[in-house]
């Protein structure tokens, strides 16, 4: 530990030597770091180690920190349960869908408001932006989408998201960060605006897009409350929903599991599946392909932000 | 280097090959099953066994021999994986290009292989039986790996058969009819054995195949039909079937498949849309004069649409033992899936692929307009007259008939435009009914002042006369402007004309509604009704241009820019309309002209009721107490930052930043699964700890208690957030420049100092922005944290204003206080916007920019 801040070390110069100082301030820094960082890491490894243990031992309060008696039975059982399937399609639909649509529509209209010359610019320009400082509450919200026909409709996840006033900040500053001379040449050529767009702007601004990706496509896969309140007669759950009814309903939990159990005559009290094993795999479920995507779009939304912090 | 690559599908082909060692399903024996010949069923079966063809013990059971497991499909997709692999190693020009059509073919076959014994394993007969295992999919994955791979190379040696663009085109159009022509072969085959039931009549009855064509139309019937035409299946329980009848768990599950009566086969529309698409692609692709796009896009929806049909047609659940008979004996295990759904698909898909190529070896791959330049904006505009035109002859009115009255809609009935112009009414419109079916006026008045059926029916008809001629005069106006707009004359005729419709169909709808009468139900608009309006608007629009090449340029943006303005005025503006519900006593289903109206009193209630008073107090000291502890700590993320600057170790660093930033991304059911399992009564670890170390003595319940919840909450947000807040921070002490520090070192400045004088004063600003913004959102906390970890011992210290508006209305489902949540999110939103633009103000006035 003493030594770590002696390699790469780019900012001062080698041959300074560290005060009694600076060793003690490194020292209390780097703890303070590592423990926040395990901290922030520890309750995916507790719920991990605790969906492929023995569910006995889970049941006594056993496993703390080490798996025993691995088994991935929980998981098996779990991708059984009636309607976990559906839910994950669902979800995976919603995730999909909803970010091409987002994406799509707040790129194209982040590059219609960057054009002077459209009639009424800055008119339709402030009426999109003003949208994201009120909002007409909660039922009202409810009301609007009951009325347009959205209740109990899947497309509820997707169509409403077509237009997002910070998305097209964040898309419109981007291209007016970009040369016009790129532009102004294809143009020259006698390319249209949708064709400026799709050969010219669209690969450019692919940065931007990403960021906008990732902050979609986590809040597709994230949310929850919407399910709750536009799905009333049980249609199109997603899988956060479920986990969140899982959560509430600890008796249609237990139903559920008495009912992947029959099929299962063999299982022995490690691979049990009690109403705790199963909220928890279906938490470690809904929270894998997180950890399966984030690494490859860390770098991503570091740099989006940072274009979303030029703004302010 | 390149050869070594070229072995690569290779390895996944034997891969697949592999796979044969594997376990196709389990065999799980029923309990009626005598135990010596249980013992002759095997715990699983390997997919050698099924490609051998002898994994059911057909010794044990010889009724077990009418089942097929696909070993065919396996086999045939097996071999010709491994040879378009080999084929792949051949140098040879179009040997990529054979690979990747083998490869295809070989990943449709394990498909279909797949299917089958999905569909064997979920049929009635196996379904206690045959339990299948994911491994008979791998092969089909390692197909799809091995096709991407022999794809990439085609595209890295740009390996294609060499021809232009007119041959693409007509090799799609060959393989758009070839798949046509599929639909001619069978899909599912039934082959009963002669032993299947004493009756040979009866087997010959079950032996039956479904081509896709009979598919799409739904022509089938269900076994009960069959044997009442037939005079067959008397007695299905006499052969093999009686000794099958035991597997099938319930003893009446055979049997009962012959007596179902009630079954319907609907069409399948998407496989006659597919259909139909294919053979208009063809069609595009043999006039030359139309444009390569046109015969692709076809092509392309056809494969969509012929996918997914295809897909459910080959799949046979357990709603199918009621579509038809074949899937009913396929049910059986009699039937298997053949290859010609997925040889439809495949056509279908090379017929796209020969689109794509037509386009991308065409000398100017863009989109050719057939329409001449100077014509355009008239083509659009007859167009949008035109089906303006239709819309106006469509059902125009939604009709809801009500009991006098009453508010439940009894029935409903719609009258087109066509109708109303030769002025006949529906009879469902001259005499309503009720949900019952019963006609809800009769010859006499029930009641003093009710309507008779006479009555009703003159009223309705006169609804009818009026909505009749005024469609007639809106039609006769709009064709008298299509006439104009074709014969290119007086523009300033033609928008006139076009607009005075447009003001037409709105008086038309106004009208009418207004005319019927409140104590018959109601009369509304369609979608074609409202929709008419806009397309006469753009048709004007359009005409109004039509004598020259281009729209302005600025008007064309504007109409890119419409739909987004629609979808900005539907999801965010027209919300507002439902601000009206706070000055009604709103209830659910009533149109807004029978609330009741009652100006101020939920505003007033909100003082001057004692157990509204005391919600909304409670409330919002938890709303404030909570975004205050949020507020106060807000320097917390830029501290992270500063001190994480700090840290010289770049390795280090990422880390930190990756794995802090990472609770940002889950959801707060999540965080609550994390906290239900860390802070367990009895089994969390956090107990455990505070047991260990002796802070408590006994269990505690951490979650359920209510006590401490705002700092609970502030501490599970402040998990979530910290790392992710410091982004920010981070990215703006990037910005700093680095000569400041390099200045600060030489003038003797330690680490304090630096931080002091040049970090925290780089950071000020963006900290004060966020400030400003989380002062002004101190009302909306949102509810996502709180819905997850409220329960019933928490909530009164939990609720915050946003939860507790959806706890008295949505989630208590009355709809009394729909009325009284409106009113408050009324005054949030005006907190919230006066809060802000304070703030905006005070950041003029303080740093001279605004943060808006």
């Amino acid at each position: 530990m003493k030594k770590q801040p002696k390699q790469n070390d780019m900012n001062r110069p080698r041959h300074i030597k560290l005060s009694k100082g600076d060793i003690a301030f490194n020292i209390v820094n780097y703890t303070v770091f590592l423990l926040i960082t395990l901290a922030c890491i520890f309750p995916f490894y507790y719920l991990f180690i605790n969906t492929i243990s023995s569910n006995e031992l889970v049941r006594l309060g056993r496993i703390q920190l080490y798996p025993r008696e691995i088994h991935l039975e929980n998981y098996v059982q779990v991708l059984k349960i009636d309607g976990i399937m559906d839910a994950l399609f669902v979800s995976v639909a919603r995730t999909v869908l909803g970010t091409l649509w987002t994406v799509a529509g707040c790129a194209f209209l982040g590059y219609l408001v960057t054009k002077q010359e459209m009639w009424l610019r800055k008119v339709w320009y402030r009426l999109i932006i003003i949208t994201m400082y009120f909002s007409a509450g909660l039922i009202p919200w409810y009301m609007n989408l009951r009325n347009l026909g959205f209740l109990d409709n899947f497309w509820v996840y997707v169509i409403p998201g077509l237009v997002s006033p910070y998305n097209v900040i964040l898309v419109k500053t981007f291209i007016e960060g970009l040369p016009p001379s790129l532009e102004e040449s294809a143009t020259l050529d006698g390319a249209g605006y949708v064709r400026v767009f799709v050969s010219v702007i669209l690969p450019l601004i692919t940065p931007i897009l990403a960021t906008l990706c990732i902050f979609s496509a986590v809040g597709q896969w994230n949310s929850f409350t919407d399910t709750m309140m536009l799905m009333p007669s049980g249609k199109n759950y997603t899988l956060q929903f479920l986990l969140y009814k899982y959560q509430r309903e600890a008796q249609s939990l237990a139903a559920l599991v008495r009912n992947t159990q029959d099929t299962n005559a063999l299982a022995n009290v490690a691979t049990k599946q009690t109403s705790l094993s199963v909220q928890m795999t279906v938490a470690m479920v809904v929270t894998l392909p997180i950890l399966c995507v984030y690494p490859f779009f860390q770098r991503f939304f570091v740099k989006g932000i940072m274009i979303g912090a030029v703004k302010g | 280097m390149k050869m070594n690559k070229r072995w690569l599908p290779l390895i996944a082909a034997l891969l697949a090959v592999l796979m044969l060692l594997m376990p196709a399903a389990k065999l799980q024996v029923h309990s009626q099953i005598a135990p010596e010949k249980a013992a002759q069923f095997p715990a699983s079966i390997a997919m050698h066994q099924v490609a051998a063809g002898n994994a059911l013990p057909v010794a044990a059971e010889p009724a077990l021999a009418a089942a097929n497991l696909g070993q065919g499909y396996l086999l045939a997709g097996l071999a010709l994986l491994v040879v378009a692999a080999l084929a792949a190693l051949v140098r040879k020009p179009g040997m990529l290009v054979a690979s990747a059509a083998g490869t295809l073919t070989a990943a449709l076959l394990l498909y279909t292989f797949a299917q089958q014994m999905s569909n064997v394993s979920n049929s009635l007969l196996f379904t206690l039986l045959l339990e299948v295992q994911a491994w008979i999919w791998i092969p089909l994955v390692c197909a799809i790996v091995q096709l991407v791979m022999v794809v990439v190379f085609i595209l890295k040696e740009k390996d294609t058969l060499a021809l232009d663009d007119k041959a693409w085109r007509k090799l799609g159009a060959l393989m758009a009819l070839l798949a046509v022509l599929c639909m001619l072969l069978p899909a599912h085959v039934v082959r009963a054995p002669q032993t299947i039931t004493e009756t040979p009549a009866d087997a010959a009855a079950m032996t039956r195949s479904l081509t896709l064509w009979q598919e799409a139309l739904g022509k089938e019937t269900n076994l009960a039909t069959v044997a009442a035409e037939q005079g067959v299946f008397t007695n299905v329980l006499s052969g093999d079937l009686a000794a099958l009848e035991p597997y099938s768990g319930d003893a009446t599950n055979i049997s009962g498949l012959f007596v179902i009566q009630t079954v319907t086969t609907a069409p399948n529309a998407m496989l006659i849309a597919g259909a139909a698409l294919l053979a208009l692609a063809i069609l595009l692709a043999l006039i030359p004069k139309v444009d390569r796009w046109f015969p692709l896009c076809c092509q392309m929806l056809a494969l969509v649409l012929v996918a997914a049909s295809v897909l459910g047609v080959m799949t046979i659940g357990d709603g199918d033992m009621f579509t038809s008979a074949t899937r009913q004996l396929s049910k059986l295990g009699l039937g298997k899936v053949t290859f010609a759904p997925m040889l439809m698909v495949l056509m279908t898909l090379a017929a796209a692929l020969c689109g794509v190529m037509s386009v991308r070896t065409a000398d100017d791959p863009y989109f050719i307009n057939p329409i001449p330049e100077k014509r355009r904006n008239q083509v659009v505009a007859v167009l949008l007259v035109a089906v303006s035109l239709a819309l106006m002859l469509a059902p125009g009115i939604n009709y809801s008939f009500t009991k006098p009255g009453m508010n439940k809609v009894q029935s409903t009935a719609s009258l087109s435009g066509a109708q109303a112009m030769v002025f006949s009414t529906p009879e469902n419109i001259l005499s309503p009914k009720s949900t019952q079916g019963k006609d809800l006026y009769s010859d006499t008045a029930s009641k003093k002042g009710n309507m008779t059926a006479d009555g009703v029916r003159e009223i309705m008809s006169g609804m009818t006369r009026t909505y009749g001629i005024a469609t007639w005069v809106c039609i006769a106006v709009t064709v008298a402007a299509l006439a104009l707009i074709l014969m290119r004359k007086n523009k300033k005729a033609v928008v006139a004309l076009l607009l005075s419709a447009a003001v037409l169909r709105a008086v038309t709808w106004l009208v009418v509604t207004l005319q019927m009468p409140k104590v018959i139900g109601s009369a509304a608009g369609t979608f074609a009704l409202y929709g008419s309006m806009p397309t006469l608007v753009f048709g004007a629009f359009f005409a109004w241009f039509a004598d020259q090449n281009e729209l302005p340029k600025k008007y064309k943006l504007f109409l890119m820019m419409l739909p987004f303005l629609l979808a900005v005025f539907l999801f965010s503006y027209l919300p507002l309309y439902g601000w009206s519900y706070a000055f009604f006593n709103y209830q659910f289903g009533k149109p807004m002209s029978e609330q009741e109206f009652v100006g101020l009193k939920w505003f007033t209630e909100l003082v001057t009721n004692q157990g509204h008073r005391d919600n909304i107090v409670r409330v919002m000291k938890n709303t404030f107490g909570m975004s205050g502890l949020g507020i106060l700590t807000s320097w917390m993320p830029m501290a992270f930052a500063i001190f994480l600057n700090e840290i010289a170790n770049v390795r280090f660093k990422k880390f930190v930043q990756i794995f802090t930033t990472l609770p940002n991304f889950i959801s707060w059911a999540l965080v609550f699964s994390f906290a239900m399992a860390l802070f367990a009564m009895d089994t969390g670890i956090f107990s455990k700890f505070m047991l260990g170390i002796g802070a408590i003595d006994q269990p505690v319940a951490w979650l359920n208690s209510g006590e401490h919840i705002w700092l609970k909450m502030w501490g599970w947000g402040t998990w979530k957030g910290l790392g992710w807040g410091a982004i920010m921070y981070l990215a703006a002490i990037s910005g700093i420049d680095q000569e400041l520090y390099e200045a600060a070192q030489v003038d003797g400045a330690g680490r304090w100092a630096k931080i002091r004088y040049i970090t925290l004063p780089g950071l000020l600003p963006t900290f004060f922005v966020l400030l400003m913004l989380s002062i002004s959102n101190i009302l909306s906390n949102g509810m996502d944290q709180y819905l997850a970890f409220q329960n019933s011992m928490n909530k009164n210290t939990i609720e915050v204003l946003d939860l507790y508006v959806y706890n008295i209305t949505i989630a208590s489902g009355g709809t009394t206080l729909y009325s009284f949540a409106t009113s408050i999110g009324i005054l949030k939103t005006v907190v919230s916007v006066t809060l802000l633009f304070t703030a905006n103000f005070a950041s003029k006035k303080l740093r001279g920019e605004s943060i808006m």
